[in-house]
């Protein structure tokens, strides 16, 4: 009998696990690459203090908590906005899609929170929604967001995958520091509608706290 | 069935009646939903299945005894029958695998189904069985659907009492403070889009400014501060803005609250986000109603 | 040697994975522990200031009752069944001894660095792939000394046939390598330019929808291969060896062994209903998942009418109560999967605490249960002494079959009523909940689990103690028990 022959050949043995469990891989997930990669007409690609907020968001994990995709039922619609689309998210590099909604879906929450209230709610969520039970993330407000790492990560999207980033963005040290005071600039703007003290002064000495990134990225949530 | 089986059976009924009780207490219709009818029903088939099918085989341990005849080979002492597969396993087995083909062919076809048309029959339903429902409604009705509507929308920001949790969004127990008027008075203010446009900054300052702002705050009543002609050109002698050529300083009025929810609004407190199509018509009415009795 | 002369078994890489297993499975499971009272007491996300957040330790959790307690034991249990089933010695090849000890201490190392790493947050976020690709590097090294190993071994088999349990190793060996390279594939940021940035920071080969459908063709496959056919591959060998009986059907174990080959790996985008992946990979995802109960509940039926006739067994031995209800919590969660992958029921489940509920009645009534029987097997052969305690054993039995159903129908309970409440609507056609309303009636339940985290953490430090004692004060055993483990 066929099987027996198998057993008694680990080379056709194993062979034949690998086919087994490759075709299905291969028939699902290749015929949606080309698909799932096209943008919506209007998508930009994050700024990079976005970008360095998105890297607070996945390091804090926030993932473990909350979601980002609005599945078509009314009742999400309803809550959240309207349902996502694929063309959305082709720029995002992992998805942060989530599994689990311990807290609410964030996909267009720049829709109907803003930089204040996020500046409070971050700081201590209980205080603004009574009952929460998400953590305080007051270490945010201290540690600097890592504004470097973010430009590298646009510059490498940029040449792998032709994301639309301007000619300006090159992998050098200098193209970087010509870089620098634009995405300063856009910290500055989110600081202005801040009221903590200490992110005003640390913003204006061309610090970015990491919390001014990451609202910056909740805010391009929409 | 014999005891074990019965237990486990119990221990299942347990279970769901659990959880229709939990769900039950918060007011859900299990069967006025599809989707609750359906999940309800996929609760009930595992807790059942898996305690009847695991204690059948659980059973025959108690009942029934080896047998077979044994395979040649032998791996560490450990022996193996040549028996037939359990053939209410293998009928399974065959029949969910035709009624996979029939659900990816047909049921749902593969080429055919599509979750959005799906989602735009659910909100066509949904506006048929809502929106005649409550075109007219009266103003007790609107009252109570602005409230869950804020529950829901508006209280992480203004609290559940509509107090603004202290500062951080506007009160609604009364009208303005004092620091957003003189916020408003120093800076100007252009973002409504009221007919009569623009608030230029500076209409009124130092103590004319301190007098017109705690007068305003103070909900206009007592003495009417001389300075306050200059604000009168625009919101009125009463503050009410005229019929909404400028905003009502006094009240939450409509065109205040239509104008606020397409716009959003930036001031001294901080900035509240535009709900521009995030709420209907109906929805809207039944928010100002609602807000405006918060201040009463 | 003479070919049925008794062989020396060379257990010494089997110990040392299973003192890993027992170090990953503590840690592990307190992280789970604490999360799941962080769930339930949110202040306590404060005793270890940035590091001790619940986000930051959630991670920490699967991570290291995956990689580190799970992988320990299929390491562990390979060392010492897949010697005994082909019968040969590691002893016979020092190559495949020298290998297998890199393979250990790189590993070792490899891990608990991974695990530091998440803690100060370096990660990809990514579930259940969130190591960054220097650690990435690492496991795939330890995957590629372990392929040899199995290879190596299977090389130089006296037995010619392979065993069921050696068809699953293969099968988890080969799955594992295929789904972790594709889905952690990721250019280095700082390499890419020059030098800017931080050293471990990588960006995704893929982007959105197709990042989704690589990720969760891995993530529900590595559950196939990780939480499912080692494990399967366990009771395959230490349920028949245990109790000295034939194994019920040949047939049986064959179709589902070809049968989980083939289904499992069609039904990834049951992770993925009513998202963005086209209409027709979810219906096929959803159709399939529910086709898997069966390759999946033919094992376990295998293993359950192995035991047919063997009532005094099950209640004498409570080595074989582990196992069998091993079994049972394996039926109940790969029926209740499918059941979560029907889209309607999925419209409630997906995002709930449902998911995590079925998530653990799989890994702890089932992953664990399994683990820590095969210890207790193997560990009075591998030590030469007899287990400690029987008593404490059947404690530890009914301690954590009572915290396994207290977490499962907790969160049934909990993930039901918030997927319903979500989706309520007043009598105006109105949400009826606000956000806030749906978690704060979850806080009996989260207290629930907590307790039930608690009870199991308890009865696995039994677990480990009991193993300790079996090592250093079981009563010597003179020859290595043929069938049924000695207790005292
Ligand atoms: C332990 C779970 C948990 C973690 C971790 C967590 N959150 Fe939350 N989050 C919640 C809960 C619960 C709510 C709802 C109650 C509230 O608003 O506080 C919430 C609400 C929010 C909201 C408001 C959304 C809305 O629609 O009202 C934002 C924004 C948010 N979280 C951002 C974050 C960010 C950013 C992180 C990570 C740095 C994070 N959260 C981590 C549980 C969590
Ligand atoms: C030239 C006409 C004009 C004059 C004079 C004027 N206002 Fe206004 N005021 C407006 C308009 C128009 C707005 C709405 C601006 C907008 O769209 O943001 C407004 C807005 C305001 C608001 C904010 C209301 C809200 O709910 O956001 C306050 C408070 C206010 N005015 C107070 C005053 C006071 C006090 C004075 C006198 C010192 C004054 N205004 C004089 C036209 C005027
Ligand atoms: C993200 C937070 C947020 C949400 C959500 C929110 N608001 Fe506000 N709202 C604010 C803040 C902040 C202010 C105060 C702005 C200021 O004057 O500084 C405000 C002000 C207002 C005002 C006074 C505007 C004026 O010009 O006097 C009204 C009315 C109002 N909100 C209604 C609502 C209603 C109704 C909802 C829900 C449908 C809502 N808000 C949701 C933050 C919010
Ligand atoms: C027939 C077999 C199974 C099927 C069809 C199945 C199906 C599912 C489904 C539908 C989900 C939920 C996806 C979502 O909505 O988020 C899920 C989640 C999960 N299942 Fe299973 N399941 C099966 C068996 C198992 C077993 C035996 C285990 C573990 C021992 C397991 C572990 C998990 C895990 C860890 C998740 C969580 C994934 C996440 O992080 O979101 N599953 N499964
Ligand atoms: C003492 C025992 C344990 C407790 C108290 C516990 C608790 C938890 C908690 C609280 C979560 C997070 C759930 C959420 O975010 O809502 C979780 C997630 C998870 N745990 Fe455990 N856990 C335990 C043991 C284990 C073991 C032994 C394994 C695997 C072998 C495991 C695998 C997982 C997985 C895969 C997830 C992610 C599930 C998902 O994303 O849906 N856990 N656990
Ligand atoms: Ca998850
Ligand atoms: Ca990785
Ligand atoms: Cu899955």
């Amino acid at each position: 009998m066929f099987f027996h022959w198998l057993e008694k050949n680990p080379f056709f043995f194993a062979a034949g696990i690998s086919i087994v469990i490759s075709f299905a891989g291969l028939l699902e997930i290749v015929p949606n690459f080309a698909e799932a990669a096209r943008p919506l007409v209007d998508l930009k690609p994050r700024t990079v203090l976005q970008l360095a907020g998105k890297n607070v968001y996945k390091k804090d994990n926030c993932i473990s908590c909350h979601s980002q995709m609005i599945r078509p039922f009314k009742s999400e619609t309803d809550r959240y906005g309207a349902y996502s689309l694929s063309g959305e998210y082709v720029y995002d590099r992992p998805f942060l899609w989530g599994s689990k909604r311990t807290g609410p879906d964030l996909h267009r929450v720049g829709n109907y929170r803003t930089t204040d209230w996020h500046e409070n709610h971050m700081w201590d969520p209980p205080a603004i929604v009574p009952g929460s039970i998400m953590p305080a993330y007051k270490h945010q407000f201290t540690n600097l967001a890592d504004i470097e790492t973010a430009y590298a990560e646009a510059v490498t999207v940029k040449n792998a995958f032709n994301t639309p980033y301007g000619p300006e963005f090159k992998g050098t040290r200098a193209a970087w520091e010509a870089h620098k005071p634009k995405v300063l600039e856009e910290a500055k703007r989110i600081a202005d509608d801040m009221k903590n003290k200490d992110i005003k002064e640390a913003v204006a000495r061309g610090e970015v706290p990491e919390v001014v990134a990451l609202i910056a990225y909740l805010n391009s949530l929409k | 069935m014999n005891a074990l089986t019965i237990k486990a059976l119990a221990f299942a009924a347990i279970l769901i009646i659990a959880t229709i009780a939990v769900v039950t207490s918060l007011d859900i219709d299990i069967m006025g939903d599809f989707v609750y009818a359906v999940t309800m029903g996929g609760a009930i088939a595992i807790a059942v299945i898996t305690a009847f099918v695991t204690t059948k085989y659980i059973n025959q341990m108690k009942t029934d005894t080896p047998s077979g005849d044994l395979a040649d080979e032998n791996w560490d002492g450990i022996g193996e029958y040549e028996n037939e597969l359990p053939s209410g396993w293998a009928y399974a087995f065959l029949a969910t695998f035709l009624w996979s083909m029939w659900y990816g062919f047909l049921g749902y076809p593969t080429n055919a189904y599509s979750q959005i048309g799906e989602y735009n029959e659910e909100v066509l339903a949904y506006n048929e069985k809502f929106e005649s429902l409550h075109k007219n409604a009266d103003a007790a009705t609107l009252l109570e659907m602005g409230e869950s509507i804020y529950l829901v929308q508006c209280a992480p920001c203004h609290g559940n009492t509509g107090d603004g949790l202290s500062g951080k969004a506007q009160d609604f127990t009364g009208r303005m403070t004092k620091e957003q008027v003189l916020y408003v008075i120093n800076n100007g203010s252009n973002q409504l889009g009221y007919p009569m446009g623009m608030m230029p900054p500076g209409m009124a300052a130092g103590k004319d400014a301190e007098d017109i702002a705690t007068y305003v705050a103070g909900g206009m009543q007592g003495e009417k501060p001389a300075s306050f002609a200059a604000c009168a050109s625009c919101h009125g002698e009463d503050g009410k803005g005229m019929n909404g050529m400028a905003p009502n300083l006094a009240q939450y009025d409509d065109t205040l609250m239509t104008l606020v929810l397409e716009k959003g609004k930036k001031g001294v407190i901080g900035t509240m986000p535009s709900f521009k199509d995030r709420l209907t018509p109906v929805q809207q009415k039944a928010m100002t109603v609602y807000i405006q009795s918060l201040s009463n | 040697m003479q070919a049925n002369a008794a062989l020396e078994y060379d257990y010494s890489l089997a110990k040392k994975f299973t003192f890993l297993t027992i170090l990953f499975g503590f840690l592990g499971m307190l992280v789970g522990t604490i999360i799941a009272a962080q769930m339930a007491f949110p202040e306590l996300n404060y005793l270890l200031g940035e590091y001790g957040t619940f986000s930051r330790l959630r991670p920490i959790h699967t991570n290291t009752v995956v990689f580190g307690f799970t992988v320990s034991a299929i390491f562990a249990t390979w060392f010492y069944v897949g010697q005994r089933v082909l019968k040969v010695s590691m002893a016979e090849s020092r190559f495949l001894m020298v290998i297998g000890n890199i393979q250990f201490w790189l590993y070792f190392i490899g891990a608990l660095l991974a695990t530091i790493s998440l803690l100060f947050g370096i990660s990809s976020s990514k579930e259940y792939a969130q190591y960054e690709w220097p650690f990435d590097i690492v496991v795939v090294i330890v995957w590629v000394l372990w392929g040899f190993n199995i290879m190596g071994l299977i090389g130089i088999r006296r037995e010619k046939a392979l065993y069921i349990s050696v068809w699953y190793y293969l099968a988890c060996f080969l799955g594992i390598s295929m789904l972790y390279l594709f889905n952690n594939m990721a250019i280095p940021t700082y390499f890419a330019t020059e030098g800017l940035g931080n050293i471990f920071h990588s960006v995704s080969m893929y982007s959105g929808t197709n990042d989704a459908l690589v990720q969760w063709w891995y993530g529900h496959n590595a559950v196939a291969f990780g939480f499912t056919v080692p494990i399967v591959a366990m009771i395959y060998y230490f349920l028949p060896k245990e109790s000295g009986q034939a194994i019920y059907s040949y047939k049986l174990s064959l179709l589902s062994f070809w049968g989980l080959m083939f289904v499992y790996l069609w039904a990834g985008s049951h992770h993925l209903l009513w998202s963005t992946v086209p209409d027709w990979m979810q219906t096929m995802g959803s159709a399939f998942s529910i086709v898997l109960i069966l390759p999946s509940w033919g094992s376990a039926i295998n293993m359950l009418l192995t035991m047919k006739g063997e009532w005094n067994q099950v209640t004498e031995n409570p080595l074989i109560k582990f196992m069998v209800l091993a079994s049972t919590f394996y039926m109940l969660s790969t029926i209740e999967g499918p059941i979560q992958a029907i889209k309607s029921v999925n419209a409630i489940a997906h995002f709930t605490d449902w998911i995590p509920g079925h998530v653990h009645d799989g890994v702890l009534g089932w992953v664990v249960f399994m683990v820590m029987a095969s210890i207790f097997h193997m560990a009075p052969r591998m030590f030469k002494r007899e287990i400690y305690s029987r008593k404490l054993m059947e404690v530890q039995f009914w301690l954590q079959t009572t915290a396994v159903v207290l977490y499962f129908t907790s969160m049934w309970i909990a993930g039901i009523t918030q997927g319903m409440m979500w989706r309520a609507v007043d009598e105006y056609g109105n949400l009826m909940y606000s956000f806030i309303d749906t978690v704060t009636v979850l806080h009996p339940y989260y207290t629930i689990r907590a307790l039930s985290g608690v009870m199991y953490l308890t009865g696995f430090l039994m677990f480990a103690y009991n193993i300790y004692k079996t090592m250093t004060a079981g009563r010597e055993l003179s020859e290595e028990p043929q069938f049924r483990t000695p207790m005292a």
